[in-house]
């Protein structure tokens, strides 16, 4: 009784959501990350310090930026009204945006710190190996960064999934469209029926632990691969 | 040691007897004229620059290199790894050029600056800095991009098997020991045929015998190969070793540029030999004056750290013999602050050895071993064992300075060098 399409309707919608919202944040935060990690220009804290704001930012405040911003009269929203006629607001798309915005700075900041950790001389010795830039990134510093770039696409994911209050303010709660698994949860608890929340809260929360523990795994640090101590030839 | 010198600059540098072996396989090089000047082997690297490393470091540099070993000598902060990195494109001069094999590959005045790719420079470092992800024949093939298959495949196995790496090829670098993972960096560097080959201490954190065998190798691979050197260190015994020309960078300026043994002194046998270990009363150490300040003088020791001495009056570049009587070596485990001695060297203690109520301490501190004799109640009170890290207190007047030859300062060379 308990899996209906109240319950898996939501939990899909959330995965697709997710899913999609993960692949938007590595295609445009691994180039901000290394943007950022490596890059010398004016104005990177400030650059830093607004993609990181959704992290401290209450996801309601965000979620009501957001609307703003991408409603017909915002100025996001006559663009996209101009070039796609219609607006991503009360849509499915509204919540892939809004979960983009608000699982970003998980996905950067560790994705920044794994790349700022790749030893620069390893980059100067294939350079002088005679790499160019493309291929030191693709050949050196991504292969020595890859644990904390999955490990901030797996916390982004996560995010994404569980976000509630930014994509309501965005999306809203429409039964089928836009109801995701967090909503869904709410909505049960409101409605009475506490069988559905739990088993809507158990199925989240076992993705959740599983990500958890993936990400433990693949976290630089977890299995030290340090250089053993050097010693000399005998 | 007591061979004679050669007072006058007459013959070929590597003529005196006798030659280490691994010197003998160096095939035939033009042997006249005389060792301070490159005149008989065209210059390769041309440089000239002007670069300001640090509000106390200025360096003002002009050196060329051609198919031999310079060995660029100094003690630390004089300016070498600092002028390797100018050199390799890794920092860009604040005036000057580079030149290597008729390329410019910088020129400030025509605004020229060779990306590090172009430049066609191996260089090994202090830090093999291997790729950890690659295997070793990963690493050797990573500059080998771009040639045929077949190419690549047989050049890796011609530089793996110079270097002594052909067993280790599907290693990765994390389960190699310390020499293995500087033949792979050699190696490595080695691959793409570079025109040049800069070394920035690369042995220095090996023990003595991995470093000669390195050494010795390096030279061998350099006669095969035909490929500048420029090696920096601050081991006069390396120096003596690998150098076919010496120059000595102080304070950011070359002090003084010549052959090796006549710049640091000959000696005879390994490195190893004059560093009597087992000399019960005092550690007796080879260095070279690097520098004096006010009433006290820096020697660099072979294998060690600097050490300060009471002032010699001996130029910078000679070479001094010092000893330290094991009783005026004080013993320290915590930290201190405040130390009015001048020495304060970090060392592991390598066995104790009672003697009645003393207890005689050796500590190995690079690769030097120093000994020193301490009452045996502070020995139990310290706990000291073999193992353990501790750190020795020198008063640079209990530093006896021993006679040297005096024919080193004679043949002593100052700056003198022939215009391009």
């Amino acid at each position: 009784m308990v899996v209906s399409i109240e319950t898996i309707g939501p939990l899909l919608l959330s995965i697709r959501v997710a899913s999609l919202a993960t692949l938007a944040i590595v295609v445009v935060g691994l180039p901000t990350a290394i943007l950022l990690a490596r890059g010398r220009f004016p104005g990177k804290g400030l650059l830093t310090g607004i993609m990181t704001l959704p992290l401290v930012l209450p996801p309601t405040v965000l979620g009501y930026v957001l609307l703003l911003m991408l409603g017909r009269q915002g100025p996001v929203g006559k663009v996209l009204e101009r070039l796609f006629g219609g607006v991503p607001v009360f849509h499915w798309t509204g919540l892939v945006i809004a979960a983009t915005v608000a699982a970003f700075p998980l996905f950067l900041l560790p994705a920044r710190g794994a790349i700022e950790a790749v030893d620069p001389g390893l980059e100067d010795a294939a350079r002088l190996l005679g790499r160019r830039e493309s291929s030191v990134l693709l050949r050196v510093t991504l292969p020595l960064a890859w644990r904390g770039v999955l490990a901030g696409a797996l916390l982004a994911f996560a995010r994404a999934l569980g976000d509630f209050g930014a994509s309501l303010m965005v999306a809203g709660d429409i039964p089928g469209r836009t109801r995701t698994a967090a909503m869904a949860i709410y909505d049960a608890v409101e409605a009475g029926q506490p069988a559905n929340a739990a088993w809507l809260s158990a199925l989240i929360a076992s993705v959740a632990v599983v990500l958890l523990i993936v990400v433990n795994r693949v976290m630089p640090g977890s299995s030290p691969p340090g250089r053993p101590p050097s010693k000399s030839d005998p | 040691m007591s061979q004679s010198l050669p007072l006058s600059n007459q013959g070929p540098p590597r003529a005196g007897p006798p030659a280490p072996s691994g010197r003998d396989d160096r095939g035939p090089r033009p042997s006249a004229g005389s060792p301070p000047d490159a005149g008989d082997r065209p210059p390769i690297l041309e440089v000239s620059v002007r670069h300001r490393v640090h509000p106390g470091l200025f360096l003002e540099v002009d050196v060329t290199v051609g198919r031999e070993i310079v060995v660029l000598f100094g003690r630390s902060g004089a300016g070498k790894t600092s002028l390797l990195r100018l050199i390799a494109g890794l920092d860009r001069p604040d005036e000057g050029r580079v030149s290597l094999g008729g390329r410019l590959l910088f020129d400030r005045a025509e605004g020229v600056c060779m990306p590090l790719r172009a430049r066609r420079i191996g260089m090994i470092f202090q830090h093999d800095r291997l790729f950890p992800h690659l295997s070793v024949a990963g690493n050797l093939r990573f500059g080998l991009a771009g040639r045929p298959r077949r190419e690549a495949r047989d050049r890796v196995a011609e530089v793996a098997s110079l270097c002594g790496v052909d067993a280790l090829l599907d290693r990765r670098p994390g389960t190699l020991s310390g020499g293995e993972r500087q033949r792979v960096a050699l190696a490595r560097a080695l691959a793409p045929r570079p025109e040049l080959l800069l070394c920035d201490e690369p042995f220095s954190a090996l023990d003595l015998d991995a470093r000669d065998a390195l050494a010795d190798r390096l030279r061998r691979i350099q006669a095969r190969e035909g490929v500048p050197v420029l090696y920096v260190t601050h081991s006069p015994a390396e120096a003596r070793r690998l150098g076919d020309r010496l120059v000595l960078l102080d304070g950011g300026r070359i002090a003084a540029e010549g052959s090796p043994g006549t710049l640091l002194g000959r000696r005879s046998g390994r490195e190893g030999d004059d560093e009597p270990s087992d000399d019960l009363h005092a550690t007796t150490l080879r260095g070279v004056v690097v520098g004096h300040d006010g009433q006290s003088t820096r020697l660099a020791i072979d294998g060690g750290p600097e050490l300060v001495v009471p002032r010699l009056d001996r130029p910078i570049g000679a070479e001094a013999v010092v000893s330290v009587p094991a009783d005026d070596i004080i013993l320290l485990l915590g930290p201190v602050a405040g130390l009015s001695a001048r020495n304060l060297i970090p060392g592991t203690v390598e066995r104790c050895r009672p003697t009645g109520a003393e207890t005689e301490v050796v500590v190995a501190s690079g690769a030097v071993r120093w000994t020193a004799r301490i009452p045996a109640a502070s020995a139990e009170a310290m706990a000291l064992q073999p193992g353990l890290s501790v750190r020795m207190i020198v008063r640079a007047r209990s530093v006896r300075v021993r006679p040297v030859p005096p024919t080193l300062q004679d043949t002593f060379t100052p700056l003198n060098r022939p215009s391009p």
